[in-house]
């Protein structure tokens, strides 16, 4: 009896696979397997790439491709990319690449240059009218602006406002905010679009508790802290944000479009980046204590804000996935988003001069023209519309025109409103390869300055003799 | 009697191998063959052709040191697989990074490397940032290698008597010594931290105000002395305590009878059996302290501004981030120079210990 159920089974396992073999279209003849290893960083936006790739991808070719994605944790990213590009050992087909490292990889022959693949294709050509023109000269071009074209959008990201609209919007705190100050504490997000540095100033003080008072009506067993934004030594988690303080005062970095010509000393350190860069050091006033230590990055703003210790953040989209979600969140369900200040004018209207963040996605420069044309079709599906919409419903960002301007973009996330409008008023840092010698002393000199051990002035003086060195030293000014 | 015919073949076998005969089994001429080819592929051959005939040389010589000792030497050939592991994983790529700092490359661009002569020592020792480093890294090393042998002596006096407890509190003790440097630095990071952190919480309760260890100079050097010193004091104990608990128990009854008094006792019994343990314990603390990167990138990154950057934190940032190839390998042999005085001193005390036992 047991021998038999034994055979019956095995009948029926072989049915139910020739049944799946005959569900399984026929793959055309000629077609082979090719595998795309991509190096991306281990956070969301990549997660759900792999996950459309293998839910969604079918190349056109009839071949079989499948996205093969190197997770790698993003502290050692670019140490890992970089050995790999340069040790030789080609283990890449693509890579997701911070714009900064475009100029460094680009001259070192490992990133490909686009330009006759789009110029022979008009749906690339299409793509790349669709795409913002601040993206494209962010994530695409090298040297900066240039019409040489060397990588595609990946996830575009930029700085918003995370805030607390359960204190925001509280009746009594907003009674409280309009005796202080004479005007109406922002609620919405339409009111938070209009708030300035001068009024983050005010929220940033008011909002300051120490434990014992009430916030929003309940007592606080813990200090709380009206505003934060990235203060840090590591990476460019201070240059990111005083950056757009010195764009919006009208000064400016040293601009690399501007080469043999554009000189550092005088630019980088002029009166309005100094002034613009003094209004950002007097904001950390207002900040968790932590922010003294110069050690307040990104992820501790992050914490802090999911922690529930900060009213008001600037914080780059791609953290707003695990703000909302409960399970890493104390404030999901409190949070709400808006786009970042900016300097008021004479005229009233508001300049929003921002980093952009987010990375592009390159291709290398040793795949034979085969897996060329694949990882092309790939990333023509990856920046078709419709493929765009499903990573935007996931948590992603698209840089398509026709994606988030569609009225629908804006329910997919919270924060969705303030992506299309605030992605006019985006610049990027330096792309060539001398980049990361000019972020890392600026990071150093800026770190002086957050933690007390230097002026503004004498941080950028520092800053811009240093830069006037290197870049005459590597031939970039005259 | 039957004699062997004498022929020319059999002369050639008779007559001794010089270092110059052709064999498989001549590594000297192989060693030769080496030392030529090695520093002529890398100033004249492209990098990838001048790494493969390199390896292809270091190969040579390996496969003819076999074929000489096959039969002979047994001991050499069994630990031979060992010394080859030792060679490709260690040996070589050190000589290659040693070859490197001749050179001005960058790993991060295409470029090939250009000789340098000792340009890139010159650019070391001249760069004031080098010097404020070292002295960093001086200044780092003497307050917790200080610290560390202060503590660790304290602790094994402590441990030297039988109490209740002692075995448990011991283990205890001895812990922070096994846990890895990035747990370290992680959990330093939190308990300094003001906001959520345990010490800025345990001085609120007095002050009313968070404690922020970290945001000056001074205070951030201590924090990394405190990490490393809680982390490596219990070795400087386990060492005394070795000593300590060989002094021989008549000597201080001896000592009693005479009623010598505590530092008397101390001084003419305790410290000789310790002394040289304790030297050791200087070395060795010396050695790794100067290295000291991990605790100093995690809780500080070298801030506030520079103020913490050691030279191992400085050569990581010159490798990794300005990617200056060349002058980091230089500064990391000078480093490395540094170290092995160190060692010898630290071997030298090492065979007079055992002299002395």
């Amino acid at each position: 009896m047991r021998i038999q159920w034994r055979i019956a089974r095995a009948l029926i396992v072989v049915a139910v696979l020739a049944l799946v073999d005959a569900g399984t279209p026929p793959a055309p003849a000629g077609a082979e397997d090719i595998v795309l290893h991509m190096a991306v960083p281990d956070w969301p936006p990549t997660r759900i790439m792999k996950d459309l790739a293998d839910k969604q991808y079918k190349a056109p070719s009839g071949n079989k491709v499948t996205l093969e994605p190197d997770f790698i944790p993003w502290p050692n990213y670019y140490e890992r990319l970089a050995a790999s590009l340069t040790s030789g050992e080609k283990k890449y087909q693509m890579a997701v690449s911070d714009s900064q490292w475009l100029g460094a990889f680009i001259e070192g022959g490992y990133y490909l240059k686009l330009n006759k693949y789009i110029d022979a294709d008009p749906q690339l050509q299409a793509i790349l009218r669709d795409i913002h023109p601040a993206v494209v000269d962010a994530y695409m071009t090298y040297p900066y602006k240039s019409k040489n074209y060397y990588g595609f959008p990946q996830m575009p990201d930029l700085l918003v406002v995370y805030y607390r609209k359960d204190v925001f919007c509280n009746p009594a705190e907003q009674r409280a905010f309009r005796a202080r100050y004479r005007y109406k504490l922002p609620c919405t997000p339409q009111e938070m679009n209009n708030a300035d540095w001068s009024m983050v100033r005010d929220i940033g003080e008011f909002f300051r508790r120490t434990a014992g008072e009430k916030l929003a009506g309940q007592p606080l067993t813990d200090d709380f802290y009206g505003i934060a934004y990235q203060a840090g030594k590591g990476y460019d988690f201070a240059s990111m944000q005083i950056n757009g303080f010195i764009w919006q005062y009208g000064a400016d970095i040293w601009d690399e479009t501007g080469v043999p010509h554009a000189h550092a000393v005088g630019v980088v350190n002029s009166d309005a980046a100094v002034k613009a860069f003094d209004h950002y050091l007097a904001l950390t006033q207002y900040m968790p204590p932590v922010v003294k230590t110069g050690t307040m990055d990104i992820f501790k703003v992050d914490e802090l804000f999911r922690e529930g210790k900060v009213a008001w953040i600037i914080q780059w989209i791609g953290f707003g996935e695990s703000t909302i979600t409960p399970k890493t969140s104390k404030v999901a369900d409190k949070s709400a988003f808006a786009m970042m200040p900016g300097l008021r004018g004479p005229d009233g209207k508001i300049t929003r001069w921002s980093n952009i963040g987010g990375q592009p996605f390159i291709l290398t420069t040793w795949n034979n023209e085969k897996v060329t044309r694949e990882a092309l079709d790939f990333c023509k599906w990856w920046l078709s519309k419709d493929t765009q919409i499903k990573f935007a419903k996931a948590g992603g960002q698209s840089a398509l025109k026709s994606v988030y301007d569609a009225p629908e973009y804006n329910t997919f996330r919270p924060w969705n409103h303030a992506f299309g409008p605030s992605l006019d008023w985006q610049k990027d840092v330096w792309h060539v390869p001398e980049f990361f010698e000019l972020l890392v002393e600026q990071q150093e000199e800026f770190n002086k300055a957050i933690t007390g051990q230097e002026t503004a002035k004498q941080a950028l003086d520092t800053i811009a003799s240093f830069q006037e060195k290197l870049l005459k030293e590597s031939g970039k000014i005259q | 009697m039957t004699q062997t015919p004498v022929t020319t073949a059999t002369v050639a076998a008779a007559r001794p191998a010089t270092w110059w005969t052709p064999r498989w089994s001549n590594w000297r001429l192989a060693l030769v063959v080496a030392a030529v080819v090695l520093p002529a592929s890398a100033l004249t051959l492209p990098v990838n052709a001048a790494f493969w005939l390199s390896l292809a040389a270091a190969t040579l010589v390996a496969v003819t040191a076999v074929v000489d000792a096959w039969g002979r030497r047994r001991g050499p050939l069994l630990v031979a697989p060992a010394l080859a592991l030792l060679f490709v994983t260690n040996l070589f790529p050190l000589m290659w990074s040693l070859g490197l700092s001749f050179f001005r490359y960058r790993a991060n661009r295409g470029a090939a490397p250009v000789f340098a002569g000792f340009a890139n020592y010159q650019t070391v020792f001249a760069s004031p940032i080098v010097w404020d480093r070292l002295q960093t890294t001086a200044l780092v090393v003497i307050l917790t290698v200080g610290t560390q042998m202060i503590v660790g002596f304290l602790l094994a006096l402590l441990f030297e008597k039988e109490f209740p407890g002692r075995r448990v509190l011991l283990m205890l003790v001895l812990t922070p010594m096994m846990l890895s440097y990035v747990a370290i630095g992680a959990f330093f990071r939190y308990y300094y931290e003001p906001t959520f952190g345990l010490l800025s919480q345990a001085v609120r309760v007095f002050t009313g105000r968070p404690f922020i260890l970290l945001d000056t100079p001074a205070r951030a050097l201590a924090g990394i002395i405190v990490a490393d010193a809680w982390m490596w004091s219990p070795f400087v104990m386990l060492l005394v305590l070795s000593g300590l608990v060989s002094v021989p128990a008549y000597l201080y009854e001896a000592a009693e009878v005479d009623r010598a008094s505590w530092w008397r006792r101390f001084w003419t019994i305790t410290f000789p059996y310790i002394r040289s343990l304790l030297l050791l314990a200087l070395l060795f603390r010396t050695i790794e302290a100067f290295k000291i990167f991990d605790v100093v990138f995690l809780l500080t990154e070298g801030g506030p501004g520079t103020s913490t950057e050691t030279i191992g934190v400085y050569v990581y940032r010159l490798a990794f981030q300005y990617f200056r190839t060349g002058e980091s390998t230089a500064l990391a042999y000078i480093l490395l120079f540094i170290v092995v005085v160190l060692t010898n001193l630290y071997l030298y005390f090492v065979k007079q210990r055992s002299a002395e036992a």
